[in-house]
Formats: C-alpha cells, sequence, structure tokens
C-alpha cells in the first residue's frame, strides 16, 4: 500500500483512510477476487499526472496550483479508481467530449464529488453559475460549450443525487451562505481546479494524531455532527464500492437501491445454491465414505483434461505416488510434497493411474486434500484467464 | 495482486474443505444409513459450519452461525461441529443485549413522523426496506447496525463464493465420476 504511505507522508488529508484499520482490504485480499485496487490505482495514477502535464501546458496559469498538490492525482486516482467506470461514463457521455483535456476538466471536479455528492446539494446549486463563469475565462483549448455543459451536467447529476440525502439537513442554510462567500472566490479564481487546490493548500496540512481527521470540504459545515455524519457516509460508500467489486454485475449499476438489490439477488442466489448443493451431493452419493473417496477419483479423472500445460515428467513423483497408493491406511502426508509436481504426474500417467483406482478404493484424508487442491488451483487459473467470477 | 488474491482464497478452500470432511466423517461415522434428507442436512450444516470457522470468530455472521447450530443441534450434529470447531459448543441461550439495539432503533424510527411523499423520501424508503431485506439474510442480523452490516455482507459474500465454489468441485466430480460408471 504505498499510495497510501504516499499520502501520508504529503501530510494530505484522507488520512480518514490512512488511519482507520484495514484489516480489510489489506490482508484479506481475496474479497477482491478480480483483483487489484492497487493496480487500478497504479493507472489511474499515471494516467491523471499524464493529464495533468498536458492540462498544465494548455492552461500555464493553472501550472502552479496542480502541481503544487502532488498527492492530488493520487486522490483523484483512488476516487476514481473505485467509481472508475462510473466516472468514465460520466465523462464520456456527454458529445464532443473526447479529448483528454476535456475529460480532465470534468475529472478534478468529479473526482471531489463522492464527498460532495454525498452532501452538497446546496454547493452544486451555488456552483453552477461560476462555474460556468469560471470556465469561460479559460484560456485552454477546451471549447466553452462543451465544459459548461458537461459541469452543468455533471452537477445536475449531482443535484438530483444528493437532493434525497439532504432533505433532512438541518445545516443547509449555513452551508448556503458559505457557499455565497466560496462562490465569489471561485468567480476570481481563473480556474475551478485552482480554486479546489486554494481551498486545500490553505488550510495546512495537519501532522497524524491519534484520532481520524477529516477534512471540511468546500461548502459544508463544519459542526461536530455533520463531519462525524460525513465520515459514516464515506465508510459506507467506501464500502459499498468494495461491495461492488465483489457483487458481478453491480458494476454496471449506481445508486444505492439498485446496486442493494443486485446484493441482495446475489446473497439469496449464493445460499440457494448452497442448498442446491448440498441436496446434489446428498443424492449423487449413496454413502458418505463413498464420497470422500470417490472424490479422489473423480478429481483425478476429470483433472488430465485441465492438465495438459504441466506436462513436466517427473516418474519420481509417480512412484511416490504409486507407493501412497498401496499404504491405504498409513497416511503418508502428501499436503507436504508440491501440489503441481504431483498433479503433474497425475496428468501424463492418468490412464495407469485410472487402473489401479480400484484396487485402491480408500485414499486417506490427505490424498484428497491434495488432489482436491490441484483441481482448485487448475480451477482458479482457468478462472483467471476467463475471468469468469460466477458460472451460474 | 491477482496470484496473491487468488491464493489467499485457495488457502480458505483449503481449510473449508478439510474442516468441512471432518464434519462429514464424523456423521458418516455416527450413523452408516441416513435417508437422503439427512444426508443433506449433514452435508450442509457441516459446510456451514466449517466456512463459519474459517473465520475464528472474527466477524458476526460466524458466531451467529455457530450459536445457532450450538442452540439447536442434537447428537451427531453437535460433535462434528464441536469437532470443527475444536472447541466444546456452549448451550445457553443468547443474551438479552440485542434486544437494547432493537428497541432504541424502533424508537428512532417512530420518532420521524413525518410523511414527506416527494421522490427523494420514496427513494430513501426503498433504499431503507432493500437494507433490511439484506440485513434479513445474513445470519447474526439482529446485531448489525448499518455499517457492519454492509462488512458483514462483504465477509460473508466472500465466504459464501468460497462455499459454493469447493462444493461444486465435488459435485461436478461426483457426476463425471457418476458418468464414467455408467460409460464403463
Amino acid at each position: 500500500m504505498d499510495k497510501q504511505h504516499y499520502l501520508m507522508n504529503a501530510g494530505i488529508p484522507l488520512q480518514i483512510e490512512a488511519s482507520m484499520p484495514i484489516p480489510w482490504s489489506s490482508d484479506q485480499s481475496f474479497f477482491n477476487p478480480n483483483s487489484s485496487v492497487d493496480h487500478h490505482f497504479d493507472s489511474d495514477a499515471f494516467a491523471l499526472r499524464h493529464l495533468i502535464g498536458k492540462l498544465d501546458r494548455s492552461s500555464p496559469a493553472a501550472l502552479p496550483s496542480l502541481a503544487a498538490d502532488p498527492g492530488f492525482a493520487e486522490r483523484a486516482a483512488k476516487f476514481s479508481c473505485f467509481g472508475s467506470r462510473s466516472f468514465n461514463g460520466r465523462t464520456s457521455s456527454p458529445p464532443g467530449s473526447a479529448t483528454p483535456g476535456q475529460s480532465m476538466v470534468a475529472l478534478p471536479r468529479v473526482a471531489s464529488s463522492p464527498s460532495l455528492k454525498l452532501n452538497g446539494s446546496p454547493p452544486p446549486r451555488n456552483r453552477k453559475l461560476p462555474g460556468s463563469g469560471a470556465n469561460s475565462n479559460e484560456e485552454s483549448s477546451v471549447s466553452e460549450q462543451i465544459p459548461s455543459g458537461e459541469t452543468g451536467s455533471n452537477s445536475r447529476k449531482r443535484k438530483s443525487a444528493s437532493r434525497g440525502k439532504n432533505k433532512d439537513h438541518r445545516s443547509n442554510s449555513p452551508k448556503e451562505d458559505e457557499n455565497l462567500k466560496r462562490s465569489k472566490q471561485t468567480e476570481n479564481c481563473e480556474n475551478e481546479q485552482e480554486c479546489n487546490e486554494n481551498k486545500t493548500n490553505q488550510k495546512p496540512p495537519e501532522p497524524p494524531k491519534d484520532y481520524i481527521h477529516v477534512r471540511a470540504r468546500r461548502g459544508q459545515a463544519t459542526d461536530s455532527h455533520s463531519l462525524a455524519e460525513r465520515v459514516r457516509r464515506e465508510k459506507i460508500s467506501e464500502r459499498m464500492k468494495l461491495l461492488q467489486d465483489l457483487v458481478p454485475g453491480c458494476n454496471k449499476v449506481t445508486g444505492k437501491a439498485l446496486m442493494l438489490d443486485e446484493i441482495i439477488n446475489y446473497v439469496q442466489s449464493l445460499q440457494r445454491q448452497v442448498e442446491f448443493l448440498s441436496m446434489k451431493l446428498a443424492s449423487v452419493n449413496p454413502d458418505m465414505e463413498n464420497l470422500l473417496s470417490k472424490d479422489m477419483y473423480q478429481q483425478s479423472t476429470s483433472l488430465p483434461q485441465q492438465m495438459y500445460p504441466l506436462d513436466s515428467s517427473s516418474p519420481a513423483y509417480y512412484h511416490h505416488h504409486q507407493n501412497v497408493q498401496q499404504q491405504q491406511l498409513h497416511s503418508t502426508n502428501i499436503s507436504s510434497v508440491d501440489p503441481l509436481p504431483l498433479d503433474a504426474s497425475l496428468g501424463i500417467q492418468i490412464d495407469g493411474f485410472a487402473q489401479n483406482l480400484p484396487q485402491f478404493p480408500a485414499f486417506t484424508e490427505d490424498d484428497l486434500h491434495s488432489i482436491v487442491q490441484m483441481g482448485f488451483i487448475h480451477n482458479t487459473v482457468q478462472n483467471q484467464t476467463s475471468n469468469m467470477k460466477v458460472e451460474l | 495482486m491477482q496470484n496473491s488474491s487468488s491464493s489467499s482464497s485457495l488457502m480458505v478452500k483449503q481449510e473449508f474443505f478439510t474442516k468441512w470432511k471432518k464434519g462429514l466423517k464424523i456423521y458418516s461415522a455416527f450413523n452408516k444409513e441416513m435417508t437422503i434428507m439427512e444426508r443433506k442436512r449433514a452435508i450442509k450444516l457441516s459446510a456451514d459450519v466449517a466456512i463459519a470457522s474459517t473465520r475464528s470468530a472474527t466477524t458476526q455472521w460466524s458466531r451467529a452461525v455457530v450459536a445457532e447450530v450450538s442452540s439447536s443441534a442434537a447428537g451427531a450434529a453437535r460433535i462434528a461441529a464441536e469437532e470443527i470447531l475444536g472447541r466444546k459448543l456452549s448451550t445457553e441461550r443468547r443474551k438479552a443485549q440485542a434486544g437494547k439495539k432493537i428497541v432504541r432503533r424502533r424508537r428512532k424510527a417512530a420518532a420521524r413522523g413525518a410523511v414527506r411523499s416527494s421522490a427523494a423520501a420514496v427513494a430513501k424508503k426503498v433504499v431503507r426496506n432493500r437494507r433490511r431485506v439484506l440485513k434479513r439474510l445474513i445470519p447474526g442480523w439482529k446485531k448489525l447496525d448499518e455499517i457492519c452490516l454492509i462488512k458483514e455482507t462483504l465477509d460473508y459474500i466472500a465466504s459464501l463464493q468460497v462455499q459454493v465454489d469447493v462444493m461444486r468441485h465435488l459435485a461436478n466430480a461426483g457426476e463425471t465420476l457418476h458418468h464414467q460408471q455408467i460409460l464403463l
């Protein structure tokens, strides 16, 4: 997690993430079977830095402010990685916004939008006008219509999405006052990204302490209740994004209700599958012991179809396995042997093996174990290559 | 990263499989002849306890599964579960602490009396209902609040995936053998 180290060193706010205990995403990494949140980080951060460089060339005024915030790319990458698909959808949907420069214009707003989205129905409303005003001041090659249209659509989307969430916010009115003040500041800024940077640069990075640091974002009330509320909401949304990665087919849907729907369906289907499979297992084999010993046969016979790539011939292993076969009662610990060469040998000698099978019906648990291991290895390899998460 | 995640899930699968087989062996040692329904129940119970024990009681749902088994398990089931977990099961009833949380939640819900029929309020209601439904799916749902709900769901889904994967492998293997036996 070098990204987080970087963020911590830069003293950039996101210490929420850093100081929260992370047994979740780092240790139990099998929650992201598909992968690589970190992988997304790298590619997105790189892409964003590249885009920042491009934008700097086009609008030199924005250069120092953007470059001044080294963690900006990482932060944006972090936000974008969690919702990369939705961001891409948003930035590419408005017509004509094909150039990365334009998407870069949209990205910073969008990058900070997950947090704003949760809270800010007033901010987008107030920022819409100064936003388009600021955009019109841009000297970049970006045309005026499209960014403002884009940001307008973004803010509209944000507004409609977040309006529902803020109906019962008592602190709406103080927020709007703050927004009025801040929006004037926006108009003075030449570029929106610069304004974001101004706001974050004005607050010097705080040294990491014991408790969780929360940065009050633009136009947000700073009282403890709404801050805590915002932290809580961010936690929830972050975890929902993890869920999105876990549940197949959840990437396309946005919005809590649909996603929850998908998750519910998925959990129900998994539970039903367990029931069904246990019934199937109960019916296939008349006897438990037969089940345990037969499964060895099955694994060995189903393996050869999957084992073509592993052709390393190792007769020594085969003989070893034969010896094991002969020792029915005495269980040699095969699991200590590296499973791959073992199944390689199985792959080659499968005919002889199948003939040997009836003579040695009762295999020990360790044999079973290792053989099913092989089955898992192969199947996981297959799943990776075919990128199947769930076969339903 | 993919490899490490798949290898750790592999370890979980292996652990689950070993524990599951342990439970099944105990069942088969107890009574040789079981009806199909008994077998199915045995399989499912062993699988559930096994997958819950891979979490070693760190998550709410795993604790709830174990508690449910310990409070409502008869002879062979109990011993199988104990063997899988490696410890004795306690037969005590669940504490009454769970009640407090529920009461608090009900009061909160009653306090919001105002009826707002705007689209946003409807959307909120939909989301809330779905959260409630999701909550009920997860074992041990009574003690879950919103944040924990999502965390537990994550963990539970991952474990269910492992369980289904292993069981499916076994079932497929059984099927291929069955076909082979028929053909041969």
